[in-house]
């Protein structure tokens, strides 16, 4: 656990950070210049608070009070970021290995990390032989291997294009199930984050202003603004429960308690094994709702939930649906009026298979 | 031919000399620079500019002067080099350790800008990432800093060896013109010109002085070149 209350003093403002953050990965998010990567940067050292304290599992690492300000190199952080930072005159192997731990409170072996990430064919490449995607998943094996008791995350995707997030996203998923660390994700890419976690850091103007999981933030109408048009995702943690691979459909199961729902995606073209577990994204705007089940409709997903909640948005309404998991829709105020749409209305969702993402 | 080539005992003497001096000279200076060179590219201090500016004087200076200076300071005569004779028996000026002085002083501003120039232009935060990843400063400095400013550590090393080889004026006022002590190649090249008939001696050192010098340029290009090949 991470607990931090520091004033740090910016260029142009002050950041004002209290917060706790548990095991887990979370997101922190807000607009640029805001501050969050000051908040790493005062978190690894780099930068000095001018007040208060910083703890990890009850150990200070800075204390203004009590002069305490431990090395940089002392504070057992990993931080990856967003340039990669490898060290362009060793090859990968090198650089993987070069904050390599003997003993640590997060102890993982060279062969993990090489085959958690996928590297095991590029060690001996020159940092310029690699491509953006495979320097950040060598800048975070380097990481790893220097077994972090917290690891940080700037910008990991901004450097990579769209193919290559999809590939990262994943792996920063596994590091967490595997190593159970508090992992600070840094990114102005709302989706990327929801992808990888559903609690949410909202930094503004060096304050956070917001700290909690991602659907009890779209209630409060104050920060609105903040999440503005970027779209909104639905990340669903499910379970295979059938494959189908000479049509590609995969039949899943989430992991909500209740009523059992069943998805099908053709959209995966890998096999995926019956029982693992998969992350799947479905955008918000790409779900319809219906007052009753449809018969004659090519759309393969109907999935039967009541309305927990509804939010108000200028130009359209944010439904949370609860279908055993629970699930956002957005629709417009219009469609919402007609309908008769309200808190407690029972609605089928209705999604195509091909609107289904996969983390893999 | 062979003639041409057999070099007199004192012609040799003065070349041996000479790479003495210099080879010293660079490996003294090296670690000095490194640590200064470190200090003025990544600190801010106060009296920074004033001893940037006295560590270059001796760029702008007539090496004469300067070998004047190191005669005040350093001289038999002087505060501290008085003490040394008396004290500890050590006569500096016009000795072979007068000769590596001056030129030390000489080639400092030369390796010191190289290295320093170098070392602004490694990436900061490589040196952070290197920090976090548990590495002490010192370590840091030596597997990351170093090596990423090698281009220019080397070029500085192989000037001020140049330097040097070249160095004149300070060693002939400071440390004398004293064949086998501090008679170095330009200090002979100097005498011999003096000297009616010696035009072959002195065009032979004019000569092994040239290839001394091409040759630690070439070594280092090449040593340079294949660095630079290694990291793309």
């Amino acid at each position: 656990m991470l607990e931090l209350d520091i004033i740090l003093a910016r260029n142009n403002f002050d950041l004002e950070i209290r917060e706790t953050f548990a095991e887990g990965i979370t997101g922190i998010y807000g607009p640029s210049g805001a501050g969050k990567t000051s908040m790493l940067q005062a978190i690894a050292g780099l930068v000095k608070p001018k007040k208060g304290y910083i703890q990890i599992g009850g150990k200070a690492l800075f204390d203004a009070r009590q002069k305490l300000h431990i090395p940089i190199e002392k504070r057992h952080i990993g931080y990856v970021f967003q340039e990669g930072r490898l060290f362009p005159h060793m090859t990968v192997e090198k650089n993987l290995r070069y904050g390599q731990k003997k003993n640590g409170n997060h102890q993982v072996s060279f062969e993990e990390v090489v085959e958690l990430l996928k590297l095991d064919r590029l060690l001996d490449r020159k940092i310029t032989q690699i491509s953006g995607g495979e320097s950040q998943r060598t800048a975070l094996g380097r990481s790893l291997l220097s077994s972090p008791d917290l690891l940080l995350l700037d910008e990991p995707f901004s450097a990579v294009d769209m193919v290559l997030r999809k590939q990262i996203l994943p792996f920063i998923i596994r590091i967490q199930q595997k190593f159970r660390i508090p992992i600070l994700v840094v990114s102005h890419d709302l989706p990327d984050l929801l992808k990888l976690s559903d609690r949410l850091c909202l930094i503004r103007d060096g304050k956070v202003i917001g700290h909690a999981r991602y659907h009890e933030l779209l209630k409060k109408p104050e920060l609105a603004d903040l999440f503005g048009s970027t779209s909104h995702i639905n990340a669903i943690d499910m379970r295979v429960v059938q494959t189908f691979p000479e049509s590609g459909l995969t039949i899943l199961h989430g992991n909500g308690e209740g009523q059992e729902v069943r998805i099908k995606c053709e959209q995966s073209r890998e096999v995926y094994q019956k029982g693992q577990e998969i992350k799947v994204f479905i955008q918000a705007d790409d779900i319809a709702l219906s007052k009753e089940k449809l018969e004659n409709v090519s759309i393969q997903n109907q999935l039967k939930g009541k309305i927990t909640e509804i939010i108000h948005r200028e130009a359209s309404q944010l439904c949370i649906v609860d279908v055993g998991f629970r699930l956002l829709v957005e629709i417009s105020a219009e469609s919402q009026k007609r309908m008769e749409i309200r808190k407690g209305s029972e609605v089928w969702c209705l999604f195509k298979s091909v609107a289904i993402d996969v983390a893999d | 031919m062979s003639e041409f080539f057999g070099f007199n005992g004192a012609e040799l003497q003065a070349i041996s000399l000479s790479v003495q001096v210099a080879l010293i000279c660079s490996l003294i200076s090296l670690p000095l620079a490194l640590a200064l060179g470190y200090l003025m590219a990544r600190k801010e201090f106060w009296g920074k500019s004033i001893l940037e500016s006295i560590i270059n004087l001796p760029l702008v200076m007539p090496p004469v002067t300067t070998g004047y200076l190191l005669l005040l300071l350093l001289g038999s005569k002087s505060l501290i080099g008085g003490w040394l004779l008396d004290n500890l028996g050590i006569k500096l000026a016009f000795s072979f350790y007068a000769a590596v002085i001056a030129s030390i002083v000489v080639s400092f501003p030369l390796i010191v800008r190289s290295i320093r120039t170098s070392m602004e232009l490694v990436d900061t935060g490589l040196e952070d990432a290197s920090r976090i990843l548990g590495a002490g400063k010192l370590k840091t400095f030596i597997r990351i800093t170093i090596p990423l400013a090698l281009p220019g550590v080397i070029s500085g090393t192989i000037l001020a060896f140049a330097r040097s080889l070249g160095e004149f004026g300070a060693t002939i006022t400071f440390a004398g013109n004293i064949e086998g002590e501090s008679q170095t190649l330009p200090l002979a090249i100097y005498s011999y010109m003096q000297i009616p008939g010696q035009e072959d001696s002195t065009f032979r050192l004019v000569l092994v002085s040239i290839f001394i010098s091409f040759l630690a340029m070439i070594l280092s290009e090449w040593y340079i070149k294949k660095m630079k090949d290694a990291r793309t």
